[in-house]
Order: structure tokens, then C-alpha cells, then sequence
């Protein structure tokens, strides 16, 4: 029922008074996708969305939505909807005539709006609530209304800023999941879902884009992103990342290299530009290694420096080597001892190279 | 809590009790009697009469009280108007230019009423227009005067809303005017009537400026009240003050009970 | 949010121009008056600028004994404001009792009324033929009125803090109900008695209010006209009281029109110290002006 188009960033420049909140910032959300923008707070990530809303204006650069230049367009002339933290329903109207605003400010033929209000107040599983004022509602029902009212007008995209953050953290789980569903009964839906919760994107997402200091700091399909990162800041931010300092020794089999990490020698994936002799880090998550089995190339020794227990699964601390490492696993019938030794082992591809920044 | 004991806490009671009894209670007390005096030649007025009312709905006493309803009303509504519209368009501007202008919209209210009433009989006892000796140059000095109270009261609530609304119905498709009326509006209305409220009473009270301008066909009760005490008719003068004070308390009794559908803060 | 307040519509760009309608209105029914005041004061009624009109006003008695009054009327009437309405907020706030919230309304709507309803009252109460002076005679037998100050400076003064004592009480009562109880309540476990927790903790919290209550207070008893009017003392007369007189009575325009300068020009001080502090110390306290 909603027809989506694309979004593109085009050079977008955004400055305010002096300082650049937004830096030469290009990017291409295909139609159909959830594309997830992430980022600590003040990288820009909600200036981007602001950007196509048409809430603020970029300095230089082009927004486009579809194959429309909507850059000098004013925000009730794009065809978005939107929806926000804190849910911004209208107090003064009941959620009906929430959802119906958008029909009501666009002239839609009154006969349609009434269909079109109970569709979409299905399709988030709130259509008992028509008749109550905002206020009745908790918080993860206003938001559902929000997503509603957002979709009522068929927005050719649909901006969703932080939407998730004012709810607690189990009613987020649930709505995290909704939003997967109401995507797939929708999957023209093109989506951008802005949130500092990498969780979130991960489950959502498509595509996610990092930012960092205004910048695009790198993005791809999720699963890459997560698995193979580009560089430092999106192995920390996306997920934890255990780093260690390696030198490049020289190319192994195909698409492998020998790395050398103090004086224990490793063979990992290759990078494409890191050359031999080259000081780099090497990243492997933490549910990524695990006490070494017979098969594992790579081994490090290391000592149990502090060992958690989190219910549902291990977490230990470990030092190799002067490096503080962290390593997660299912729940250990015995826990190793602080202070034993640990022989760690991980395989090949789970392994990263990243340059130094 | 403060005090603890006993003794301390009734002492702190009766200090403030007998404070608010002699500087707020007593004032309004002593007016309420002298209204229905008939004579005071004792320590407390004796012979009790509704007279002065009958006096001070009847007459000249009667047309104040409707001169100054009338006043308050059309005053009210056209700073209310001129404040509101003064707030929504500043919201444009940014900066230096902003406070400036802020600072403009709020001065009225700091200069002396006298002397706004003084600027009026000047700018208007000559050509090109002359309002001196007519109505109007009431209605003009009480609606300036109050212009920068409803300014600040809507400007207050412009800036406690969230600016989500307003760009959530403009995503929505909501033009300028749409959003004006469907959202802005309906969000401010505690502020708007709450701004009127304020308006009224401040007009209805108005003396400084109205008593260098009224012509003689339209004496507000506060011109009226003056006029009746200065000649002696004190206990008139009370009556008519009584009538004020209830005729502003029952606009504002009734303003606040419009239903506005947004949720007090 | 840094982010969040970036907001800059697009739409607002081209309604920068919809501030004039209300502009124009302002400046014709307020500056334009204003100015040709100060036209009046320097011309006269010729059309020579100079300054002799305002040397004329500075030498006379009456110019500077009204000056002086309103300054200290102002100033000893804003500093009774602030001892009452904080002897009041203190007690409302922190000795609660049932009925305690309906008291500080009932005090909040004395904003609404006119000013002049005080002077009326006095004249009642303090008048040489009061309710307090006819209960002296009648008890002690005085022979004159013993009470005897409604007409002099202390009459307005005593008048003005009923009436804006308000305008002081309604920040404070404000800034007290932030203070957490349990601030009080620690200190008092550590043994402060009542005095010592007045002068530490609720003092420091409520200064912002008593400076952006007090200054108001100045403002505010420096324009009044009613009260002195209707005490109508011959001996106290202040500034507004005299643009009055010089105009209404004596149809001396220009005279009016020099002081008329002069107090404006005190009362937009005395507002740009306002608007200075309550930009120092934070919000709107007195939520009217």
C-alpha cells in the first residue's frame, strides 16, 4: 500500500553558526531498505535526518528523495512521514483524528480518510483505541499511534529519529520486533531509522551507516559491518572488539597473511591495502574466541585475570601478553580460577585486520 | 518541615495569620463594610444598607461599570491579537535582531502608564489624527498597556511547547496556515486564555493612563471610583470597588474554566 | 539535545516580514507618542531644540522632592515586599498547614486587582477617622488621631507592599517548592535549628527569586499612580503624580512632557536590570512581566 522510493545524500553540508555539523555527507538509501544511521550523540546522524525532513537546511549538497530534488522544497511539500522520541502525538485530538491529520492537511477525500485511519491503526494493533485522547495511552501504545500517523499519509519514505530511546528496555525489545514485521508487511517501505542503539540497527537494519564528528565514518550491509570492520571506531561502536597490536609478516595461503603479535605468530584474513611490515590491529569479537581446541591454527596464551558470570553466559578477563582480552561464552560448568592459565584459540575468519587511524 | 515543636509551629501560624489578616484580609474586609455602610461615626460603620449599590449600578456609577467591561473586553481581544500575532512572527527571527524586537514587544509594560496616557494626549490633540476626546484613545492606551502582558504570556507558551509538533504536522503535509490553526493554536489556548484573563483585570483596574485621556462620555469604574471618593462619597466609591472586584474575578473564575483538551503542566 | 535545536524551518524564511503588521501598531500607538514626548520636552511649544525646559524642571523644589520621594518610596516599599513575601513564603512553604496552597492563591489574586484598592482600604483603617484611630480615641482618649502616618511617605510605602508583595511571593513560592524536603530534613538530623537552615540552605535557594522579585518591585512601585493618587497626601508626591498634575491641572504640557522624559528613562533602567537579572539568574520568575 505504500510506495517507496530511494533517499540520496549528495555532498550534504551542514553549518551552524561557524561550527560543521554535517561534513560532506553522501549516501544512497535504496528503495524497500532499512537503512540504519548510528552514532554517539552529537556525530550528526540527526541533522542527516533533519536534512530530509526539510527541518534544516544544508549549507551545500543536494537531498533527493526518488528522482525528486527536494533540497528547496518545505518539509509539508516531500512526502515523508516521521516519527519521533518522544512520540509528539497531538494532546488535543483523539487518536483518530491523529492519524487522520496528515489526509485532513493533504485534502484527502473525506470518504477515504476513515479506511484508510482504521488500516493503519491495524496494521500497529491499536485500532481498539480510536476514541481515546494520547494521554490515556502508555508510552510504547503512543508510539505505535506515532508510526501510524506517520504512515497514514503513504509517505515515499518513512524518517524514524531515536524512535525507541523514551521507552524502557523490554517494551523496546518488543517494538524492535514490530517494526521488523510492520517492514516486512510493507516492504516497499523505504526506511530511515536513525538510533545510537547498535543493537537496534543490527536487528533492523538492512544497511547501516556510522557516523562520527559530522562525518560518514563507514557503511555497508549489517552483517559485513559487524563481521568484517572497516576500521577502529566502527569495530568498537558496532559490538565490543577485542584489538591487537600486530605487525604484517608476509602473504600465507591465498587471501591469508602471517601476523606477528609479540613473539607468537598468526595467519588471518588479508587486508586489501595493508602490506607486509605494516603495524595494524587485529579485531576478533569476543564470542569469537574460545579455549583452544586441537583443530585452531591460532593460539595465545593468556592468564584469567577476572571471570563474571551474567546468568545466561560467561564473560572473562584475560591478559596475553600485556593485553587486556574479552571473551564471551555460553556458562562454563567450571569456571577457570582467577589468575589460571588460559590457552586461547580462535578460528581464521573471524579474524579482521584494521589499519591504525 | 522547618519547625518541629509544637509551640514553634503555632507561633510561626499565628505570626503569618496575623500578618495576612492586617495586610490582605483587613483591606478587603473594611471595603466589603464600608459598601454597606450607612453611617460610620463609630469605630465600625453602622446601619447597614444596600444603597450604594442600587447607586452603583444606576447612573453615571452604573455606566462606568459597563464602560469598563466594554473597555476590558475590546482592549483584551486587541492585545490579545497584536501580543499573540507579535509572538507567532518573532519566532522567524534569530539573534540580535530577536532580543531587540523582544525587548520592543516588552516595554510598554515597564514605562509609566501616565506617561503613556500623556504621549497619547499629544500624539492625537493634533493633525493628522485626532482621537482626544473620543473613545477610542481609551481603548488605544489600554490595549498598548496590556499588549506586552499578552506578549509574554503567549511568547512563554510558544517557547515551553515542544517544537515537535509543529514539525511533525509539517511533515505530515500541514501548510503554514493548516498548521497554524490545527496545532500552534490549540496548543497555546491555556496560554491565550490565561493571557486574556490577565488582560481584562489589568484593564479593568487601569487608572494612570485613562485618567490623563478619558472624554467625558466614557469613565471607567477605576476613574469613576476616584472621582466618588475625592467629592466624599467614600462608601459609594467602596460599593463600586466591590462591583470590581467581583466583576474581574468572575471573568477570570469563568475564563479559567474553559475546557482546552491540552492537559495542564 | 544540541542537535534538536538546530531547528531552523525552512518556512520561516519567508515569514520574517510578518512581524511588521504588529511592529506598525507598536511604533504608531506607542513610540511615535512617546517620541513626540520627547519632542514637546525639548522644543516646547516653539521649535527650537535646547535644553532650558529640563534646566527649568531640575531647579524646581517640587521636580526634586518628587524625584526623592519616588526613589525612596521605591526603594523602602520594594525592600517591605521582599521581608514580607519572604516571612510569608517561608511560612507557606515550610511550616505547611491545611488550607496553606488556597492562602497563596488568595495572595496571587491581589495581582489581578487594582492598586488603588489598598490606598482606599488605608484611608479606612490608618485614616484620621479610621477603624484604628476611632478605637484609640474611644479606648485612651487621645485627643488627636495618634496614628498618623497614612499621609506621609510611610502610607504609600505600607500601601505598596500589600500590593506587590505578590510579585515577590509567587518566585519564591516557586523557587522553595524545589528545594527537596529531604535537604531540610538531613540538615536537621545534623542538628541545624530552624534559623541556621533559613540562613544556609533556603536563603542561597531562593536569591534568585528575591532579585528577580525585588527588581520587579522597583520597577513596578516607581510607575505607581493609583495609591498616590488616592491617598492624595499633599506632601507626597512623586514622579507619575506630577506628569499628572502638570498636565491635567495646571495644563503646563511641557513640563509634563520633561518629567514624563525623565521618569521613563528611570523605569527603562530600572526594566533593563530587570531583564539583566532574571537573563543571570534564569526564566520569567514573576511569570507577568
Amino acid at each position: 500500500m505504500t510506495g517507496g522510493e530511494g533517499i540520496s545524500f549528495e555532498g550534504i553540508t551542514v553549518a551552524y553558526r561557524g561550527t560543521v555539523v554535517l561534513s560532506d555527507f553522501s549516501l544512497q538509501i535504496q528503495r524497500g531498505e532499512i537503512m540504519a544511521l548510528i552514532g554517539p550523540s552529537g556525530s550528526g546522524k540527526t541533522t542527516a535526518l533533519r536534512a530530509v525532513a526539510g527541518f534544516v537546511r544544508p549549507t551545500s549538497g543536494r537531498v533527493r528523495i526518488g528522482e525528486t530534488d527536494v533540497t528547496d522544497l518545505p518539509p509539508y511539500a516531500r512526502g515523508i512521514g516521521m516519527v519521533v522520541q518522544n512520540y509528539a502525538l497531538f494532546p488535543h485530538m483523539k487518536i483518530e483524528d491523529n492519524v487522520a491529520f496528515g489526509l485532513r492537511a493533504q485534502k484527502t477525500e473525506t470518504g477515504l480518510i476513515a479506511d484508510r485511519v482504521k488500516e493503519c491503526l491495524r496494521l500497529v494493533g491499536m485500532a481498539a483505541y480510536v476514541g481515546r485522547f494520547p494521554r490515556e495511552l502508555s508510552g510504547g501504545q503512543q508510539q505505535r499511534v506515532a508510526i501510524a500517523r506517520a504512515l497514514a499519509v503513504q509517505p515515499r519514505v518513512l524518517l524514524l529519529d531515536e524512535p525507541l530511546s523514551a521507552l524502557d528496555a523490554q517494551i523496546r525489545r518488543s517494538m524492535v520486533e514490530e517494526l521488523a514485521k510492520l517492514h516486512r508487511d510493507l516492504p516497499n517501505l523505504t526506511v530511515l531509522y536513525v538510533t545510537h542503539d547498535q543493537t537496534e540497527a543490527l536487528t533492523l537494519a538492512d544497511r547501516i551507516a556510522i557516523m562520527k564528528d559530522g562525518r560518514l565514518c563507514s557503511f555497508g550491509p549489517s552483517h559485513g559491518l559487524y563481521s568484517r570492520p572497516p576500521n577502529r571506531f566502527t569495530a568498537e561502536f558496532l559490538g565490543r572488539a577485542n584489538l591487537l597490536p600486530v605487525r604484517i609478516e608476509g602473504p600465507a595461503e591465498v587471501g591469508l597473511v602471517r601476523v606477528r603479535f609479540g613473539d607468537v605468530g598468526l595467519t588471518v584474513p588479508a587486508h586489501p591495502t595493508l602490506a607486509a611490515g605494516a603495524e595494524c590491529l587485529l579485531c576478533i569479537r569476543p564470542h569469537d574466541l574460545r579455549l583452544a581446541e586441537p583443530h585452531h591454527g591460532n593460539r595465545l596464551g593468556a592468564a584469567v585475570t577476572h571471570v563474571q558470570w551474567q546468568g545466561d553466559h560467561h564473560v572473562l578477563t584475560l591478559d596475553c601478553a600485556g593485553t587486556v582480552l574479552r571473551l564471551v561464552s555460553a556458562p562454563l560448568r567450571e569456571p577457570p580460577a582467577q589468575g589460571a592459565p588460559f590457552d586461547l584459540g580462535f578460528a581464521q575468519v573471524d579474524a579482521t585486520l584494521i589499519a591504525h587511524e | 518541615m522547618l519547625v518541629w515543636s509544637r509551640s514553634g509551629r503555632w507561633l510561626c501560624w499565628s505570626f503569618a495569620a496575623a500578618l495576612i489578616a492586617a495586610v490582605y484580609v483587613a483591606p478587603l474586609a473594611i471595603i466589603l463594610a464600608a459598601s454597606f455602610a450607612g453611617q460610620w461615626n463609630d469605630v465600625l460603620p453602622s446601619m447597614p444598607t444596600g444603597e450604594h449599590y442600587l447607586d452603583a449600578v444606576s447612573g453615571a456609577s452604573g455606566e462606568a461599570l459597563w464602560t469598563s467591561v466594554v473597555t476590558g473586553v475590546v482592549a483584551s481581544a486587541l492585545a490579545l491579537l497584536l501580543g499573540t500575532w507579535a509572538a507567532l512572527a518573532l519566532r522567524a527571527h534569530t539573534g540580535l535582531l530577536r532580543r531587540i524586537l523582544d525587548l520592543l514587544f516588552f516595554i510598554p509594560s515597564a514605562v509609566p502608564s501616565v506617561s503613556v496616557g500623556l504621549g497619547l494626549l499629544v500624539a492625537f490633540s493634533r493633525p493628522p489624527i485626532l482621537l482626544n476626546g473620543t473613545s477610542t484613545i481609551v481603548f488605544i492606551a489600554h490595549m498598548i498597556l496590556i499588549s506586552a502582558f499578552t506578549y509574554g504570556n503567549v511568547s512563554a507558551g510558544l517557547a515551553r511547547m515542544s517544537p515537535d509538533f509543529e514539525q511533525i504536522a509539517e511533515s505530515l503535509g500541514a501548510r503554514p496556515a493548516y498548521r497554524l490553526r490545527h496545532v500552534t493554536i490549540p496548543l497555546i489556548l491555556p496560554h491565550l486564555i490565561a493571557a486574556f484573563s490577565l488582560s481584562f483585570a489589568l484593564s479593568m483596574g487601569e487608572l494612570g493612563a485613562t485618567v490623563m485621556i478619558y472624554p467625558p462620555g466614557w469613565v471607567t469604574l477605576p476613574v469613576g471610583i476616584f472621582s466618588l471618593t475625592d467629592r466624599g462619597d467614600v462608601f459609594e466609591g467602596s460599593a463600586l470597588t466591590i462591583l470590581l472586584i467581583l466583576t474581574t474575578l468572575a471573568v477570570l473564575i469563568g475564563l479559567s474554566r474553559i475546557p482546552t483538551k491540552v492537559a495542564p503542566r | 539535545m544540541s542537535e534538536a535545536a538546530l531547528a531552523r524551518p525552512l518556512a520561516a524564511a519567508g515569514g520574517r516580514l510578518w512581524i511588521l503588521p504588529p511592529l506598525l501598531v507598536l511604533t504608531g500607538l506607542f513610540f511615535y507618542p512617546l517620541s513626540l514626548i520627547a519632542t514637546q520636552a525639548l522644543t516646547g511649544d516653539g521649535t527650537t531644540v535646547s535644553l532650558d525646559h529640563f534646566a527649568a524642571v531640575f531647579r524646581s523644589g517640587l521636580f526634586l522632592g518628587a524625584l526623592w520621594h519616588t526613589a525612596w518610596i521605591a526603594v523602602a516599599a520594594s525592600a517591605g515586599c521582599l521581608m514580607l513575601g519572604f516571612a510569608i513564603a517561608l511560612v507557606l512553604s515550610f511550616v505547611p498547614f491545611p488550607g496553606a496552597k488556597e492562602i497563596a492563591r488568595f495572595i496571587d489574586t491581589f495581582i489581578a486587582l487594582p492598586t488603588f484598592l489598598a490606598a482606599l482600604a488605608f484611608t479606612f483603617i490608618y485614616g484620621s477617622a479610621g477603624v484604628v484611630n476611632g478605637a484609640l480615641v474611644e479606648l485612651f482618649g487621645f485627643e488627636t488621631p495618634p496614628v498618623d502616618f497614612l499621609y506621609s511617605p510611610w502610607g504609600v510605602i505600607l500601601a505598596e507592599i500589600t500590593v506587590y508583595t505578590p510579585f515577590v511571593l509567587r518566585p519564591l513560592m516557586a523557587a522553595f517548592s524545589l528545594i527537596e524536603a529531604s535537604q531540610i530534613e538531613v540538615a536537621s538530623s545534623l542538628g541545624a535549628r530552624a534559623p541556621r537552615i533559613v540562613r544556609q540552605i533556603i536563603l542561597p535557594a531562593a536569591m534568585p527569586a528575591l532579585l528577580a522579585g525585588g527588581s520587579l518591585c522597583l520597577l513596578l512601585t516607581v510607575n505607581e499612580f493609583g495609591i498616590v493618587l488616592f491617598i492624595g497626601a499633599k506632601g507626597v508626591i512623586t514622579l507619575p503624580l506630577l506628569v499628572y498634575d502638570k498636565a491635567i491641572q495646571e495644563f503646563d504640557y511641557t513640563a509634563a512632557c520633561v518629567i514624563a522624559v525623565i521618569n521613563v528613562a528611570l523605569s527603562l533602567s530600572l526594566y533593563l536590570v530587570y531583564r539583566a537579572v532574571i537573563a543571570r539568574v534564569g526564566g520569567r520568575n514573576a511569570g507577568v512581566v
